[in-house]
């Protein structure tokens, strides 16, 4: 019945009561406060930057409550006849062209930077372009870009898959480094050339993933094409700027409910569709999504 | 076994499966559909190259580095938006702490406020972040303000997703300790699932804050504050050469900024 641990603490002469807790690491809590102290700075150096007086922060809240409230009940008839669908679908298919863009130029790009492909001087060059494309949002490729294009939507699909080339390869870049060599090896064996190597060897355990990606990354640029109509590029942005300069809230609310509804169909099925491809008919979600869109916006695979 | 061993002579290939009509269908949907979108965006292979040989190109050189580097035209606006970005941050993600508790499965004190959470979040979500910054300039004014209040709320919805699934996972055996041991709901979800998973708040946290950054960048183009303001106004008067200065600007402090979290991140997880 003897516990070991305690037998060795009478042995050691110390009885469970008398022991004490260990103390904490002192590096542990000197590096704890530091971090607030940090933190807390960055704080009140923000706010006092911010110019936010007391009493506008109190009136903030029912100030947007009172707006939110004008926008009830939704004008959906007098938005449909203005045409509001055909500016979701537009952007829809922005997103759609944008990532297609992307998709083409990236995924050629992705061979030339993956460790088993390509040597160490076309690779690093490669790698350090797809973060600098990532690091330039879509919205300032889009002020550029409109400048040039004039307004429209081309400048929207353009600005999209120029920028989401940054993301996609980076992410491509990554499936291709964990394949399997084995395939390759096979097809190099049998005398195959390189090419064949990558097209039997590489690219079918390659493309699921890929595609998943391309998928993925669709659905994030719904959103952004929603938002780049807002200066000009196109798409159902404009039309919620629009109704929102004419204080026209009721307008406003139908847009945004059509743009919101919109959004969640589109994740929905392409989520279905990703799993789908990834793990076949019958698997459950798991929460994928959230290492997803870690490793999308930060190029960081968790697991 | 034998048969595997056998030599192959005579023996027949595996008949290749052959694809499905339903692949063919949704194939040729998918081409229409992608045809249908290229002509409504515009696209035509002639055009995206003579975007590149456009003359306008010439008006973004040379840069002006003298009206740049002044500290009333990009330095305050940029530093604005890192303060609009840390305001944010911080606003976001402690409110996000206890409203991902109650998204969780794992730790929704009950069943109603799991799905009235979840769905509330998941339609914030929904909303593109300049849809909310527009919104909120039109209440509340134009202004940082009103894009610190934006950039709160949606760095409140992003991070409330990634952490709430992160408690999903979380072990649950720490909780049903606590729980057996007779401690009341909050306390044990304090002890029992907190310690756990902290540290991927913070990651998270420094991830949210990456994602400010840049956002926070291009509020300015709704009128919410920040450098993206004078990026606005630069073009409304065509004046290219200036804009493609600040980017430059922009993005090499971005850049710093990234690589400094990534870093940080790394040690963290």
């Amino acid at each position: 019945m003897a516990n070991p641990l305690n037998e060795a603490r009478i042995a050691a002469g110390t009885t469970l009561e008398s022991a004490e807790w260990p103390e904490p690491p002192v590096g542990q809590r000197r590096r704890r406060i530091a971090l607030a102290t940090i933190v807390l700075i960055a704080v009140v150096w923000s706010v006092t930057g911010l110019d936010v007086s007391f009493d506008r922060l109190l009136s903030a809240p029912g100030d947007a409550w009172d707006i939110f409230k004008r926008m009830f009940p939704p004008d959906f008839e007098g938005e449909i006849d203005r045409g509001v669908l055909g500016k979701v679908l537009e952007s829809v298919y922005i997103a759609w062209i944008g990532t297609l863009i992307a998709a083409t130029i990236s995924f050629p790009l992705a061979f030339l930077a993956a460790n088993n492909v390509a040597p160490v001087w076309i690779r690093l060059p490669m790698r350090q372009l797809f973060n600098a494309i990532r690091a330039v949002p879509e919205l300032i490729v889009a002020v550029i870009l409109l400048g040039v294009t004039g307004l429209g939507p081309w400048a929207g699909a353009l600005a999209i898959g120029l920028h989401s080339v940054g993301t996609l390869g980076k992410l491509a870049t990554e499936a291709i480094e964990s394949v399997d060599e084995g395939p390759t090896e096979a097809v190099q064996a049998c005398g195959g050339r390189w090419i064949s190597g990558m097209r039997w060897g590489v690219l079918p355990e390659v493309l699921p993933i890929v595609i998943s990606y391309w998928l993925f990354r669709f659905e994030i640029n719904v959103r952004v094409s929603a938002v780049l109509g807002m200066i000009g590029a196109g798409g159902v942005g404009s039309e919620l700027v629009q109704q929102l300069n004419f204080r026209n809230f009721e307008a406003v609310g139908a847009v945004l409910i059509i743009t919101v509804v919109v959004v969640i169909v589109i994740d929905t099925i392409s989520a279905s569709v990703r799993r789908r491809i990834i793990q076949g008919g019958t698997a459950r979600d798991d929460g994928s999504r959230e290492a997803e869109a870690l490793a999308d916006l930060t190029g960081i695979r968790t697991g | 076994m034998t048969d595997l061993a056998a030599p192959t002579a005579g023996a027949e290939w595996p008949t290749r499966p052959r694809p499905r009509i339903r692949s063919f269908v949704i194939f040729a949907a998918l081409v229409v559909f992608t045809i249908y979108a290229g002509r409504e965006v515009g696209f035509t292979l002639s055009t995206s190259w003579e975007i590149w040989t456009n003359p306008l190109w010439e008006k973004f050189w040379p840069v002006p580095w003298d009206w740049v580097l002044t500290r009333e035209n990009v330095f305050d606006p940029l530093i604005e938006t890192f303060q609009i970005a840390i305001v944010s941050t911080i606003i976001g993600c402690s409110l996000a702490m206890p409203i991902s508790f109650a998204m969780s499965r794992l730790t929704a004190p009950n069943r109603p406020t799991y799905y009235v959470s979840k769905s509330v979040m998941n339609v914030v979500r929904a909303v593109p972040d300049l849809f909310w910054a527009k919104l909120l300039v039109t209440a509340i004014g134009i202004g940082a303000f009103a894009g610190a209040w934006a950039l709160s709320i949606f760095s409140l919805a992003v991070m409330v997703k990634l952490f709430s699934e992160t408690i999903d996972g979380a072990d649950p055996r720490p909780l049903e300790a606590a729980q057996a041991a007779g401690g009341r709901h909050t306390p044990s979800v304090r002890m029992g699932v907190l310690p756990t998973v902290f540290p991927a708040y913070v990651a998270y946290a420094l991830y949210v804050f990456e994602l400010n950054i840049r956002a926070s960048i291009v509020l300015g183009l709704v009128g919410a504050g920040g450098v993206g303001r004078v990026v606005e106004a630069q073009r409304q008067f065509f004046r290219f050469d200036r804009i493609l200065g600040i980017l430059i600007i922009i993005f090499c402090v971005v850049f710093v900024i990234e690589q400094i979290s990534v870093a940080l991140r790394r040690r963290l997880v």
